[in-house]
C-alpha cells in the first residue's frame, strides 16, 4: 500500500510540471499585451518597451519558460503579481483556505443530503419517495449555480436579512458567510450523489447476500445500513473525488458572485488583467490540490474495499503495477 | 433459383437494430418524451424568433426602463427599456446552439484523439494519454476560463473553448471502447485483407463503438448550456448586447434587489432548457441500461 501511495505521489510530479508548461504556454498565446494593460493605453511606446523588458516579455518563449520553471521548482519562488506587486505566496496562503472551506462545505452538504436521498429512493424503488427524490435531484441539477446564488441572495439576504449577501467574516462567526455560497453550489453535486447512491444501492440490494441477510431475519434497517451501504459506497467515494474537483471549479464562479476573496476571484481577475504569474501560480496550486484529493480518494477506495486492500498488502509487485496503471 | 433467395432471406431474420430498440424504449418513458417536446419547442422558438418576439431585442426605449411585467411587456423591460421577453426568445438561439455545437465539437475532436490513441496503442497511446492526464489535472472550469481568455470572447470562441475542454473526457471514453473492440475477429479479418488503417478505424471500429459516446454526449448538452451561460455571466463568453441568457443575468445582477424579475426570467429559461436536456439524457441512459429502470 505504501509503495502504491509513493508511486502515485511521484507520478504527480510530471503531471504538475505538465500543467505548468501548459498554462504558461496558454498564457503566452493569450492575446493582449500585459504592458499595455498595466500602463494603460495612453502610455508611450518607450515606456511600454521598458515595461516589457522589466517583465521579461522581450525574451523568447523558451527562455522565459525555462526561467519560470527554474524559479518555481528550483528556487520555490512564485514571484509576485505584476499589478499589485504583492507576493503570490502570501496571497495564496490567505486565499486557498477560503476556497477549500467553501468546496469542502459544499461537498459535505451535497453528499450529506444526496446519499440519504439516494438510499431512500432505492429502498422504495418505484414508489412516491423514489420519484420525489429523483425529481428533486433532477430540478437541483438543472439550476445554474450562479442563478441559484442570486435567488438565494434575494431571498435570504435582501428580503429576509438572515444571512450576509457577500464578503467574508473572521473566526467562527465568519462561517455564516459561507452558508449561501455553499447552498448555491451544492445542487449539482447533490443530484449526482443521489443518483449514484440510488443506482449502486439498487445493484447491491438485488444481490444474494442481501436476500440471505433478510432471510436470517436481520432487521431491515441494519440490512440497508450495514450490509448494503458498505458495498454501495465504493462508487460513491469515487464520485466524491470528481465532485470535489467540480466544486473547486464551480467555486470560481460562486466566489465572484459573493465577492469571496478566494482563489477564484484571484485567478479570474488575473486572467482579465493578463497577470501571468498569478494565473500560473493559481492554476498550479489548484491542480496540486485537485491531484491530492484524487489520490486521497484512491486511498480511501482501497481502505473500504477489502478486495483492493488485499491486492496491495499481499499482492506481488506485478499486481501493484497493474493496479497503478489502471 | 428464386427458392434459394427466399430461403436465404428467411433463414436470416432481420436483426432489430440497437438504435431502434433504444428509441422505442425512450418513447415509453414519459419524462424523456416531455424533455424531447420541450427541446423541440425551444428549437422552434429559437428558429422563428423574429416572428414570435414582440419587439426588437436590441431596441432601446428610454421612456420605458425597468418596467415590471405587464400586458405590454410580459416579462418587463431592462435598464435601457429593452423588452425582456424578446431578449429571452432571441437568447434561445445563442444558448441552445452553444450547448449543441460545443458538444459536437468536443465529440468530433475526442473521437479523433481517442481513436488514434486506442488504435495505434504503444508509444503513441502513451504520449496522448499522458497529455490528457495533464489536461484533466486542471479543474474543468479553470481550464475553460484560461481557454476562453486565450481565444477571446464571442460566440464561436466560447463554443471552441467548451469543446476543447471536453476533448479529454470524450477521448478517454472512445479509447477504452476502441481498445475493447480492436481485438475482435472482424478487425483481424480486415487486417488480413490489407485494409488501410484509416478505413478500419472509420468504417469498422467507429460505427461499432460510437453509441456510448452518443449517449454520454447527449447527456452533457445541458451541462454545456450552463457552462456557456456561466462564461457569459463572468464576461468571458458571448458579449453584450447579444441577448445570451447568461449575459442577460450578468446585466441584471446589479438590479437584483429592486428589479428581481430581470434575474428571475432568464434563469428560469436556462433551468428549463437544462432540465429538458437532462430528462432526455436520463431517459437515454435508462433505455441503454434497462437494469436501472423502474
Amino acid at each position: 500500500m505504501g509503495r502504491y501511495i509513493l508511486k502515485r505521489i511521484l507520478w504527480m510530479i510530471p503531471i504538475i510540471l505538465g500543467v505548468t508548461v501548459l498554462v504558461f504556454t496558454m498564457m503566452t498565446i493569450c492575446p493582449g499585451d500585459p504592458a499595455t494593460i498595466i500602463l494603460g493605453s495612453l502610455a508611450t511606446e518607450e515606456s511600454l518597451a521598458a515595461k516589457r523588458v522589466e517583465l521579461g516579455l522581450d525574451q523568447p518563449y523558451l527562455t522565459r519558460l525555462v526561467k519560470y520553471l527554474s524559479d518555481v521548482y528550483l528556487h520555490f519562488n512564485l514571484g509576485s503579481s505584476w499589478i499589485s506587486k504583492i507576493s503570490i505566496v502570501s496571497e495564496l496562503k490567505v486565499r486557498l483556505p477560503r476556497t477549500l472551506v467553501l468546496s469542502l462545505f459544499t461537498t459535505a452538504l451535497s453528499f450529506g443530503l444526496g446519499i440519504p436521498f439516494g438510499i431512500s429512493a432505492a429502498k422504495n424503488q418505484g414508489k412516491w419517495q423514489d420519484s420525489l427524490c429523483m425529481v428533486i435531484a433532477m430540478i437541483g441539477s438543472s439550476m445554474p449555480n450562479f442563478w441559484l446564488a442570486m435567488m438565494l441572495v434575494l431571498l435570504f439576504a435582501v428580503k429576509l436579512k438572515w444571512l450576509p449577501a457577500l464578503g467574508i467574516g473572521a473566526g467562527l462567526a465568519g462561517l455564516k458567510y459561507y452558508i449561501l455560497p455553499a447552498f448555491s453550489n451544492f445542487a449539482t453535486g447533490m443530484a449526482s450523489a443521489a443518483r449514484q447512491t440510488r443506482s449502486s444501492m439498487l445493484d447491491v440490494i438485488r444481490s444474494d447476500y442481501i436476500t440471505t441477510a433478510r432471510a436470517k431475519g436481520v432487521p431491515e434497517k441494519s440490512v440497508i445500513n450495514k450490509h448494503a451501504l458498505k458495498n454501495a459506497l465504493i462508487p460513491i467515494v469515487t464520485l466524491m473525488g470528481t465532485a470535489f474537483g467540480n466544486m473547486l471549479g464551480g467555486a470560481l464562479i460562486i466566489e465572484t458572485i459573493f465577492s469571496i476573496p478566494g482563489m477564484g476571484t484571484y485567478v479570474i481577475g488575473a486572467v482579465g488583467n493578463r497577470d501571468y504569474p498569478v494565473v500560473q501560480a493559481g492554476t498550479i496550486f489548484l491542480a496540486i490540490v485537485f491531484s491530492i484529493f484524487m489520490l486521497l480518494v484512491d486511498i480511501v477506495y482501497a481502505m473500504i474495499d477489502p478486495r483492493i486492500k488485499a491486492l496491495y498488502t499481499a499482492g506481488s509487485k506485478k499486481k501493484v503495477k497493474k493496479e497503478a496503471k489502471a | 433459383m428464386s427458392d434459394i433467395t427466399v430461403n436465404a432471406a428467411g433463414a436470416r431474420p432481420k436483426k432489430k437494430s440497437e438504435f431502434v430498440r433504444i428509441m422505442k424504449e425512450l418513447s415509453r418513458n414519459k419524462l424523456a418524451v416531455i424533455g424531447v417536446v420541450l427541446i423541440i419547442l425551444e428549437a422552434l422558438i429559437a428558429i422563428f424568433a423574429p416572428l414570435i418576439a414582440p419587439y426588437d431585442p436590441l431596441e432601446m426605449n428610454l421612456a420605458e426602463t425597468f418596467m415590471k411585467p405587464c400586458a405590454k411587456h410580459l416579462f418587463g423591460t431592462d435598464d435601457v427599456g429593452r423588452d425582456l421577453l424578446s431578449r429571452i426568445i432571441y437568447g434561445a438561439r445563442y444558448s441552445l446552439s452553444t450547448g449543441v455545437l460545443a458538444m459536437i465539437f468536443g465529440v468530433v475532436c475526442g473521437l479523433l484523439v481517442g481513436s488514434i490513441a486506442g488504435y495505434a496503442g504503444g508509444q503513441v497511446d502513451n504520449i496522448i494519454m499522458r497529455i490528457l492526464d495533464v489536461i484533466q489535472a486542471l479543474p474543468g472550469m479553470l481550464l475553460l476560463i484560461v481557454l476562453a481568455s486565450m481565444l477571446g470572447g464571442g460566440f464561436l470562441n466560447t463554443v471552441i473553448a467548451m469543446g476543447v475542454g471536453a476533448i479529454a473526457g470524450n477521448a478517454r471514453l472512445i479509447r477504452a471502447q476502441i481498445m475493447k473492440e480492436k481485438s475482435a475477429e472482424y478487425i483481424e479479418a480486415c487486417d488480413s485483407i490489407n485494409c488501410s488503417k484509416f478505413r478500419i478505424v472509420m468504417k469498422h471500429l467507429l460505427p461499432n463503438t460510437i453509441s456510448p459516446i452518443i449517449v454520454s454526449a447527449s447527456m452533457s448538452i445541458g451541462n454545456y448550456v450552463v457552462l456557456g451561460s456561466s462564461m457569459s455571466f463572468i464576461g468571458l463568453g458571448v458579449q453584450p448586447p447579444t441577448p445570451e441568457w447568461g449575459a442577460l443575468l450578468s446585466d441584471a445582477r446589479s438590479y437584483i434587489a429592486s428589479y428581481p424579475h430581470l434575474v428571475m426570467f432568464p434563469g428560469m429559461a436556462i433551468a428549463i432548457t437544462v432540465l429538458a436536456f437532462n430528462l432526455l439524457g436520463d431517459g437515454l441512459r435508462d433505455a441503454m441500461d434497462p437494469k436501472l429502470k423502474h
